[in-house]
This record gives C-alpha cells, sequence and structure tokens, in this order.
C-alpha cells in the first residue's frame, strides 16, 4: 500500500537556488524512516512526468523554487488555488513546464491528491554554480523544519 | 488597401529561454521572417570539467528533464570509448531497453500533450480531458508505462541513477522484466488506439515538403532500426562516416540572429529526429510500426517536417514491440549479476546516441585520474535551428495570402513539430498570489 503523502523537490541542482527542492529532499532522504507516511521523490526537472507520481496519495507536497517578488530565502506556503501563474508559456516545446498546469491536468483526470500544499522559495541567485546561494543555504534548517512540520502535523 | 502581417511572439521569463517567431510583411512582400532562439545550456560543459569520469553521466543527466537518459548514455558511450573500457552484452541490450523506454516517454508526451491540442483545435491538452476524456486517458496510460519502464531501469523515472562506465550499478529482477513485458504488450495495444484516433485528424497536418538533407545513426551490424549503436548517416551521402568525427558533420557556425550556434553539413541545414531516423532506416522497423506508417502514408523520403510527430508515433510502436523481443532473449539467456568493473585511464573520446528529437554527441577528455579536462556537447535542437529557419523561409510564400493567424498556427505547428529543448534546465515557479 502507498504512503498516505508523496514529496516532491522540484529543480536543478546545477541551477543555483533554482535547485532548492532538491537539496531538501536530499535532506530528507536521508531522515526518511522517521516519516512512515511519507515517500520523498527527486523529480528534478522532469515536467509533465510528475503527473505519474501523484495518483494513489492523499496529499502531494511540492517543494520548489518560486519567484513570488519576496524577499530572497522566504519561505511560503500555499495552495495552487492561493496563487495565480505569471509563466507565459509558449507551447513550442515539451521542456517548458508549469506545475499548476501539471496540477490542473492531475485534477481533470481524477488522479490528483485532494490535499496539495506547496513550498515556494524565493531565489537569491539562479544560474550555473552546484550550490544554493549564501542566503539559502543559512536558511536551510528553517525549510526543513517549516516541512517537518507540515508532514507531522 | 495594405496587408500588414506582424508576428512577434517574442517571450522572455527571467530565465527560461525562449524561441521566437518573428514575421514582418507587407502585401505579400516578406520583410523579416526569423526563428530565434537563445543558446543551450553550455555552461554544463564547463561544470563537469575537473570531475571524476563516473560522476560525469549523472551531472548530465540535469541538461534535461525529458531527456536525461539520452545525455546519460551519451556521456556513458564517451567515456567507454575514451578509457576503452567495454560492457558486456547484457549491459548492452538493458541500456538499448532502457533508452527505448525514454523515447516513448517523449514520444507520447509529444504526441499527446503537444501535437495533439493542434490536431484538435485547442490550445493545450486540458480541454481534451473532457471532449476526447478516453483518449486522453490512453494517452496518459502509455505515458505511465514510460515513465515506470525508466524508472525501473533507470533506478528513478527521471535523472537515472544505475548507469555507470562500465554496467549497472542494479539491474531488475527476472520477475520485474516479465511484469515489463506483460505491460508493454497493452503499451501497444494503447498505442494502436492512439494512431486510429490521431488517423482521424490527419489532414489537419500541413501539407508542406522542402526537399531537406537528414541526418541519423545508422547500424549495419546487425542492421538495426538504432537510436543507441551505429556510425553517422545521412540521405546526401551513401556511407556513413564514425561517431569520432561528429565535428566534420556539425559544422557549428555562429548566426546574428540566434545566440545558439547552427550547424550544417552538406547543405545551408540539416534535420534530425525521428523522421531522420525514419528516412534512413525505416525498413528496419518492427512489423507493426510499419503497419502505422502505412495507416499515415509516412514512406521513406518523406520530407514534410510535419510529419515528425507521425514518425514519433511509429517508433513508440517500434521500441515498444522490439522491448517484448528484447526481453525475451534477455531472459533465455539468464539474467547474470555483474560488477561495475572500470579503469581510469587518460584519453578522449566521443559517444552518440540518437536523443528523441535527434543526434546527440558527447565527448570528452580526462587524464591519467579519470579527471575530466575537456567536454564537448552538440543537442540534437542546436542541429534543427538552421533548418527551422529554411522551412519557414521557403512556408511562409506559400501561405502569405492565408491570413495572420493561420500562418502564425503553421509556424508554431512547424516549430512544435520539431519539439525543440530551449528551456529544460530550470522549471521553477513564477507567481503572484491571488488578491
Amino acid at each position: 500500500m502507498k504512503n498516505k503523502t508523496i514529496v516532491l523537490g522540484l529543480g536543478n541542482p546545477l541551477m543555483g537556488d533554482e535547485g532548492v527542492g532538491i537539496y531538501i529532499i536530499n535532506e530528507f532522504l536521508k531522515r526518511k524512516n522517521d516519516f512512515t507516511q511519507a515517500e520523498f521523490v527527486d523529480a528534478g526537472t522532469s515536467g509533465m512526468s510528475i503527473l505519474h507520481l501523484l495518483e494513489g496519495y492523499e496529499k502531494a507536497v511540492f517543494i520548489d523554487c518560486a519567484v513570488m517578488q519576496t524577499t530572497a530565502g522566504t519561505i511560503e506556503k500555499f495552495s495552487p488555488a492561493d496563487i495565480e501563474s505569471v509563466k507565459n508559456l509558449m507551447h513550442y516545446s515539451l521542456h517548458e513546464a508549469d506545475l499548476l498546469k501539471i496540477i490542473d491536468l492531475a485534477r481533470q483526470l481524477g488522479q490528483c491528491p485532494t490535499d496539495v500544499v506547496i513550498f515556494g522559495i524565493e531565489p537569491q541567485t539562479i544560474g550555473p554554480q552546484s550550490k544554493l546561494s549564501r542566503t539559502l543555504r543559512d536558511n536551510i534548517q528553517d525549510y526543513i523544519a517549516a516541512i517537518t512540520a507540515e508532514l507531522t502535523e | 488597401m495594405t496587408n500588414k502581417i506582424d508576428i512577434n511572439v517574442k517571450h522572455i521569463t527571467r530565465v527560461e529561454g525562449h524561441g521566437n517567431i518573428v514575421l514582418n510583411a507587407n502585401n505579400g512582400t516578406i520583410e523579416k521572417l526569423q526563428w530565434q532562439v537563445p543558446e543551450s545550456p553550455r555552461f554544463f560543459e564547463a561544470m563537469v570539467r575537473g570531475q571524476r569520469y563516473e560522476d560525469i553521466q549523472i551531472i548530465v543527466s540535469r541538461i534535461c528533464g525529458i531527456c536525461s537518459v539520452t545525455h546519460s548514455l551519451a556521456a556513458t558511450k564517451a567515456i567507454e570509448n575514451a578509457m576503452n573500457i567495454d560492457v558486456s552484452e547484457q549491459t548492452d541490450i538493458i541500456r538499448v531497453l532502457l533508452h527505448y523506454a525514454e523515447q516513448l516517454e517523449s514520444h507520447v508526451l509529444h504526441i499527446g500533450y503537444l501535437a495533439a491540442p493542434d490536431f484538435f483545435g485547442v490550445k493545450s491538452v486540458v480541454p481534451l480531458t473532457t471532449t476526447n476524456t478516453e483518449t486522453v486517458k490512453t494517452i496518459v496510460k502509455a505515458h505511465r508505462a514510460a515513465n515506470e519502464w525508466m524508472g525501473l531501469i533507470g533506478g528513478r523515472p527521471t535523472h537515472p541513477i544505475t548507469i555507470k562506465p562500465g554496467g549497472f550499478t542494479k539491474i531488475p529482477t527476472e520477475k520485474q522484466f516479465k511484469e515489463l513485458q506483460t505491460k508493454l504488450q497493452q503499451t501497444i495495444q494503447d498505442l494502436k488506439v492512439i494512431a486510429d484516433v490521431i488517423a482521424t485528424v490527419a489532414d489537419k497536418i500541413p501539407a508542406f515538403e522542402r526537399d531537406t538533407e537528414y541526418v541519423a545513426l545508422k547500424q549495419t551490424t546487425p542492421p538495426t532500426y538504432t537510436f543507441y549503436h551505429g556510425d553517422i548517416a545521412t540521405t546526401d551521402m551513401t556511407e556513413a562516416i564514425p561517431v569520432d568525427q561528429w565535428h566534420n558533420v556539425t559544422n557549428e557556425y555562429v548566426v546574428e540572429q540566434s545566440t545558439a550556434k547552427w550547424t550544417k553539413w552538406h547543405r545551408d541545414s540539416y534535420a534530425v529526429g525521428a523522421l531522420a531516423r525514419y528516412n534512413i532506416n525505416a525498413e528496419l522497423l518492427s512489423d507493426t510500426a510499419k503497419e502505422v506508417a502505412k495507416m499515415f502514408s509516412l514512406e521513406k523520403g518523406c520530407c514534410n517536417p510535419y510529419m515528425n510527430t507521425i514518425a514519433q508515433l511509429v517508433e513508440c510502436v517500434h521500441v515498444a514491440e522490439t522491448a517484448v523481443e528484447m526481453i525475451d532473449g534477455l531472459l533465455t539467456k539468464g539474467l547474470k549479476e555483474e560488477a561495475v568493473t572500470a579503469t581510469p585511464k587518460a584519453g578522449k573520446g566521443a559517444g552518440a546516441v540518437e536523443a528523441p528529437r535527434g543526434i546527440l554527441f558527447h565527448e570528452y577528455e580526462f587524464d591519467n585520474n579519470g579527471i575530466c579536462t575537456g567536454a564537448d556537447i552538440c543537442i540534437p535542437t542546436n542541429q534543427n535551428h538552421a533548418n527551422i529557419q529554411k522551412d519557414f523561409e521557403e512556408l511562409v510564400p506559400q501561405i502569405i495570402s492565408e491570413g495572420q493567424d493561420s500562418i502564425r498556427l503553421k509556424l508554431e505547428m512547424l516549430v512544435r513539430a520539431y519539439d525543440p529543448c530551449i528551456s529544460c534546465s530550470t522549471h521553477m515557479l513564477d507567481v503572484k498570489f491571488v488578491e
């Protein structure tokens, strides 16, 4: 039987703060035995393939870099209903991806968990580098604490 | 009355790069017509320098979330060529199976989520969930099967972790391979259903042809519709050339209209991708794949770039059907526990594989300790940019009287048919809070 919650880290760890979701998910993977009801997945930049990871769970938690016009390092918890995407996709390429549209499609297909929570983290630096900015590194334990609270509530 | 056409779908987000279509015309005279694209993420070449040979394929798998297996395999082949590392027949077969999974995954995604909305006259796949519910569910099912197939062999659905120079760190069990076989037999049936549906809207595929040079891998021993082995072949020349001469194929050059480098071989441009593979290797397809090609009158020598999507559909059937046979062969011989053995040494080597969207080249150089000292990567999308521009130049005069909306749609559909990889290394959210 599947665990009740799937936790997905998104992003590219070789693009600086864009990969914060992967850094955090790797921390949770190290201590996954502490969370018997949750499954943790490094979903990288797989785009539409996220669709197939959601079915059968009661809850999905996404951790992703998010440009929210807040201060760099800020973590916000929200649901898809709380936000609007301002991404203007061209639909030229499979390589474009918008998490909100993927969640929408999963819902249309009846394959989306009832409870969807997104943790967005405002980036400071996005660009080719294999580490987080100092700002996000300094806050990483706070991010883990916030997500842990969500998973243990 | 003047008849002005002004198409400029310029679009820039904070980080993700996108292609731009620009067309300005006045009374039927084309003033500007450009396919503009930003450079692909070449910074990965710099990031792998200084890294150990056994970590390269993990790093480059992050170049692209859709082609992560392909990048890993191209890198691994290049590393093995650089260090004269041999792999077992079993490793070779399982790698091809993993690579097939990515072809199916990417192609179904492209056909179902990107091309089908054009054929059905809607903006995206979401409205189709209401109007064509069963079809969308069948597409999603086939896509899911491919994802699970990739996860089974690659260790996770995207960014594989089991591939190493010299072999696999872990392979599926006999039971898992048998279950995969059963699922693939169902997938073949699902693909036939998808083909039947696409056939009902095939008249929406524009009838445009332009004599084109096509480039793809060709494997002669044994003759195979290849994605993984072989030399570099072209429709402009009888003999194929070895992969280590790939720079003589790509001949990368800089153009003013784009920060991405373009390529050319025998002509001003060439095309890579499913249609290129089809035009070079069609007679080697599986029986059911040939039947699907026949349904759409797809024949070797087809020069309609929009038919690339149909060639992808044909390849979906081919990889699923061929995989079933390959698993039979693998299990008949019996799976063996194999240690991954590789000894680093200095050398330089190239590797080529077929990404879903065309031939991909990786080349690396290493010192005696197996530390990477140089890297060079040429992705299929860069090899298609010049060809897209040449297609534009021949297509637009033919459709200039159709009106701006029709022209725009046909140009966008053309770009989509190539499925360019232009924004794949970042996918972050860009949002505002609802007040």
